[in-house]
């Protein structure tokens, strides 16, 4: 009867909420089957995202840990409230008591992170909701070990109608991640972290789609990730725009959508669900997605939004349309002659490439950054002459090289960066050019992840890389300094693609490096991405705050791998009035030459 | 003969000289209220070899009527003038053309400054209203100040304006040229001037005459909603400024002396 | 909207390939008057992209009347753009961008209007249709004259009039089926004949430096401004 009825509740629910799932359009997030094992394996089983934080990581760790080995206490329950008496082994009593314990120590620390510690991150979140949940899990193990120690059938009904109970809850609150969770992370991409999905427009009017307006666009693993959201705030804490004063929550983003997806709405997210603000504030750092335990991708989600505003509605800050006409008919974002490309390679020799040349071993993609603006230019005349100092065979396209079109898909322009794809594509493609490196990590993430969904894959490095890989084979011999150095790592390079260790090699080899706290995979933004070089900004400023930090380690130089980087940090240094050299990697390298 | 069009100003003048420097000029000009297709049908029935105005929006457009009605080439912005060759001005002066003028009369408009003016004593026309459209009334605009927008000069502050207070001797060049106070995104973040005197990538866009950039470093943004501006005179202490790479003037100084000293010596030319 | 049903605007480019400001605001303007709205222009075959972009902010139709990329004097434009409307006319309005005087643009307009018959109105920033006549707005340095002139007119306007929108995804897929009609008219003999080009010495990166204020007021007066 009970099963029943619990049973009962519970999958009707289900079958609605996998109905949703099931109807949404599908999604494109690539990955072997082992490496989705592999994640599997480690943040579900081994909650690996989770102990990020250390205490609420163990706090939940025991929780999950516990509920996997006390699962087969619901059937020994049954089997004694059905007249089978009690079955349960001796050992196995013993260590689900064990797990027991650990899972009411679980919930203690939970109750004091909640109710003493009270972390910001729980602003905007359910807590009421949290307080059942937890209540209802104490229950659980409660009733369990009475019933172990205590003994009794009634004992044993009582976990089960707690159980019953909550399996009936379980779909209708948040507590339903521990159905979706796993899912999700399987769901997720394992490769390719920095790429979109891209949008078909060369389909029949009932299959275009514009991102997302409604609920009826959002896709599978979207659909999935709202399930997923524990509302747990780790997201918004890592979020910089919500560090710096933007109402920006990656949170709040999620429940947003959820919310308009279990109320089934006709209405457009942004505005019914999610408030218009957030989406623009993002500068699709990724650090939310690295901070997310159950693999929900917050980003997508927000360019998603932003696509069908732009696209559809037109409607976005405007202070960013001369950058996206300029991109479509200068091909750059500041609208300059592409005539300038080369102007900065000129006096070095830096061979440019014309139609029919053979191709160089190397293309060097400079980015429209170095290209045009002063400061950027300096990391693109260091690199050409670090490259041509270790007698590289490389080249550049000079005028015919055309943004990538990332600062319109960030933006939402989907269809101007395709534009962009196809074009740069055929250029390098009729050129015969095989391997590439950048110096922007916005390029390079755009050259190796995204543009072989349009017919161009090559093998591409960051310019770190290469430099890093030429001091190894000897062919660069820098000097040892004696200067202390920081460096900050670009999210694109260190989040999405996961390079953190060639930049500092060099800066090993070059001066004395301290790192910032927010280094490495949990860097912190310097503000220009999701298309914010082009935006306004609200509140606090990002590059400030982290130009601040960079600071108060005491080094001499700040050393970046990136010319929005190196622009905003720059900006954010002299803001701050910080005594701090702001230099890229290669400029430092080259200088270390002598 | 050669007939000029002209008004009471500074570029008629000049372009009498321009046009005596052809022959015979005979200076005309017109009462009431301003009918560009009656006045140049005007102007088009003197018997002329040339028919000459100054390269002002006005010149430009009473001849551009007249090349209409007679059928006839028109050239605008003209430095100089060869038989049937003419020099003229093309995209603020940074590109000249040479081109063969096949008609007559000839039809040209004088380029601004490439002659001195002449004294001239005009003939007043009758142009006879052919119900063509014609000015009604003049409204003054609502906003005080010029639109930053609109601008034919922009005086513009950056950091090293260092204050709010700064923006005085800012203000005091721009009134003094007619133009707007322009600034760039450090000062609106720190509050020192609205959203609104912002110019670059996120701010306006500007298509002055010129273009006096004070205390700004140059960042590519800035200059993205300055390249509007014909020319671009930068001031600032900082020789390596990026701004002086998308300049065509500059003075290697402080702002805070030298932007006064322009005001002064302007007020002493002016008299 | 007091246009009637088959009411046309007529907007025009001629400046081959690039489209300026100004001829945006044009076709802005036309978008927001209502009625059928036909685009065209004068350049090579690379233009049919700027006429695209135009039906993808609502105008219905385009012409291109296809050059091989030289340059046409502004009798021939004009003379052009007169068949074309004999052709495909009447329209209630017919909207020109103001170019600079320095461009052959400039005297089209007025060229066009003269050929036609119809009155004609430059330099605007303001349009405003009333039935069957016009009011409009000059801009004369700081302030503005008001000129009225019955319908059917030519008028040109400068950028400032309005803020064009910017086009939607849609609105461009659509575009892409919207007919555009391709005419290649024969170029007749240049009356303003151009010879060469050039770069005047000078116009490289390097700032001239001025020593003085002196020196500054003496580039200022040479720049009209002082």
């Amino acid at each position: 009867m009970l099963v029943l009825v619990c049973g009962g509740i519970f999958a009707r629910r289900a079958w609605f909420l996998t109905g949703l799932v099931r109807k949404a359009r599908p999604s494109d997030r690539p990955g072997t089957e082992a490496e989705r094992a592999v994640a599997e394996a480690e943040i579900v089983l081994g909650q690996r995202k989770l102990l990020q934080r250390l205490v609420p990581g163990l706090m939940h760790a025991f929780i999950f840990w516990g509920f996997l080995v006390l699962f087969p206490t619901i059937v020994l329950a049954a089997i004694d409230v059905a007249g089978g008496g009690d079955h349960t082994p001796v050992w196995y009593r013993d260590l689900a008591d064990a797990f027991a314990v650990l899972v009411l120590v679980g919930v203690a620390t939970a109750v004091v992170i909640r109710k003493i510690v009270r972390p910001e991150r729980f602003r905007g979140s359910h807590l009421g909701e949290a307080d059942f949940i937890l209540a209802m899990i104490a229950a659980v193990v409660v009733t369990l070990l009475l019933w172990h120690h205590v003994g009794g059938t009634a004992l044993a009904w009582a976990h089960l109608i707690v159980i019953g109970a909550f399996l009936a809850y379980l779909p209708y609150s948040k507590h339903l991640h521990i159905a979706t969770a796993a899912l999700n992370v399987w769901m997720a991409r394992t490769r390719k972290r920095g790429r979109l999905e891209p949008l078909r427009f060369d389909v029949p009017d009932d299959e275009l789609r514009f991102g997302v307006a409604t609920i009826a666009d959002l896709t599978r693993k979207e659909v999935v990730d709202a399930f997923s959201c524990t509302e747990c705030g780790r997201c918004q804490d890592a979020c910089p725009a919500y560090a710096t004063g933007k109402i920006l929550s990656p949170k709040l983003v999620i429940m947003g959508v959820r919310d308009q997806l279990f109320a089934q709405s006709a209405e457009p997210i942004v505005g019914a669900g999610v408030p218009e603000e957030m989406i623009w504030d993002c500068v699709t750092c990724g650090a939310c997605v690295e901070a997310c335990p159950v693999s929900i991708e917050h980003v997508d989600h927000i360019v998603d939004l932003r696509r069908s505003r732009l696209m559809v509605d037109a409607s976005f800050p405007a202070e960013a349309e001369p950058m996206l006409r300029d991109v479509e008919r200068a091909s750059n974002p500041w609208g300059k002659p592409q005539t300038e490309r080369a102007a900065w390679a000129a006096e070095l020799g830096v061979r440019v490439l014309e139609p029919g040349d053979p191709a160089p071993e190397y293309l060097y993609w400079v980015g429209c950054a170095a290209s045009f603006d002063e400061r950027a230019k300096k990391s693109a005349e260091s690199t050409a002459k670090l490259l041509q100092a270790a007698g590289v065979d490389f080249a550049i396209l000079g005028p015919r090289e055309g943004c990538t079109g990332d600062p319109a898909r960030r933006m939402g322009n989907e269809y101007v960066f395709q534009a962009q794809a196809e074009q740069n594509v055929a250029t390098l493609n009729g050129q015969g050019v095989t391997k590439i490196v950048a110096s922007c990590p916005h390029c390079f993430n755009t050259l190796a992840n995204e543009y072989g969904d349009f017919g161009g894959s090559y093998e591409v490095l960051h310019h770190t890389e290469l430099l890093a890989q030429l001091v190894d084979e000897g062919r660069l011999a820098p000097v040892a300094g004696a200067g202390s150095v920081t460096y900050h790592d670009s999210c694109y390079l260190a989040r999405h693609n996961d390079v953190r260790v060639q930049p500092r090699k060099l800066l090993n080899v070059i001066g004395q490096p301290v790192e910032m706290e927010r280094s490495g995979k949990k860097t912190f933004c310097c503000g220009a991405g999701g298309a914010h070089m082009w935006m306004e900004e609200r509140g606090t400023q990002i590059n400030v705050e982290r130009a601040k930090e960079a600071a108060a380690t005491g080094a001499e130089t700040l050393a970046v791998a990136c010319p929005f980087c190196t622009v905003m940090l720059d900006d954010g240094v002299r803001e701050v009035g910080a005594e701090l050299r702001v230099a890229d990697v290669a400029t430092l390298l080259a200088e270390s030459l002598g | 003969m050669i007939v000029c069009f002209v008004e009471d100003d500074e570029l008629s003048a000049q372009a009498v000289g321009f046009a005596r420097t052809l022959g015979e000029v005979r200076a005309v000009t017109f009462a009431g209220a301003y009918q560009p297709a009656a006045w140049a049908k005007a102007l088009a029935a003197q018997e002329a070899e040339a028919i000459v105005a100054a390269g002002s929006d006005r010149g430009n457009e009473l001849l551009a009527h007249v090349g209409a009605l007679l059928d006839q080439p028109f050239a605008a912005n003209v430095t100089a003038i060869d038989g049937d060759v003419v020099t003229r001005v093309r995209w603020g002066g940074s590109l000249v053309e040479e081109a063969r003028l096949h008609g007559a009369p000839k039809l040209l408009t004088v380029a601004p400054h490439v002659h001195a003016p002449a004294e001239f004593d005009p003939e007043v026309l009758e142009a006879v209203d052919d119900g063509s459209p014609k000015v009604l009334e003049r409204v003054e605009e609502s906003s005080g100040g010029v639109s930053l927008r609109d601008a034919k000069v922009v005086v513009s502050g950056g950091r090293g304006v260092g204050s709010s207070e700064g923006f005085a001797i800012i203000e005091e060049l721009a009134g003094l040229l007619g133009g707007a106070v322009g600034c760039s995104r450090v000062v609106t973040s720190a509050g020192w001037r609205p959203h609104a005197d912002q110019v670059g990538q996120t701010g306006t866009k500007i298509s002055a005459d010129l273009y006096i950039a004070c205390g700004i470093s140059g960042a590519t943004q800035h200059i993205a909603g300055a390249k509007g501006a014909k020319k671009i005179l930068a001031i600032n202490t900082d020789p390596e400024a990026p701004i002086f790479a998308s300049a065509d003037y500059a003075v290697i100084g402080d702002l805070h002396e030298v932007v006064p000293a322009i005001s002064a010596e302007l007020r002493r030319v002016r008299g | 909207m007091v246009l009637t049903a088959d009411a046309q605007a007529l907007e025009t480019k001629h400046l081959g390939f690039t489209i300026s400001p100004h001829e945006e605001c044009a076709v802005e303007e036309a978008v927001r008057i209502g009625g059928e709205v036909v685009v065209l222009t004068l350049g090579p075959a690379e233009a049919e992209e700027q006429l695209r972009d135009q039906m993808a902010i609502g105008a219905d139709r385009g012409i291109l009347l296809k050059t091989n990329g030289e340059e046409w004097d502004a009798q021939s434009t004009a003379a052009a753009i007169v068949d074309a409307i004999r052709a495909e006319g009447p329209f209630d309005l017919i909207l020109f961008g103001n170019e600079s005087a320095d461009a052959a643009g400039f005297q089209v307009g007025i060229r066009v209007a003269h050929a036609l018959g119809l009155p004609v109105v430059t330099g605007l920033k303001k349009i405003e249709v009333q039935g069957d006549r016009v009011r409009c707005e000059r801009d004369v340095g700081g302030a503005r004259d008001v000129v009225e002139a019955p319908l059917p007119a030519v008028l040109t306007v400068l950028e400032g009039l309005n803020l064009p929108r910017y086009p939607s995804v849609p609105g461009r897929l659509r575009a892409k089926s919207k007919p555009l009609a391709v005419v290649e008219p024969a170029r007749p003999e240049q009356r303003l004949e151009k010879l060469r080009l050039v770069v005047p010495e000078g116009q490289g990166k390097q700032a001239e430096i001025l020593e003085n204020a002196a020196a500054v007021v003496a580039v200022m007066q040479s720049l009209g401004v002082a």
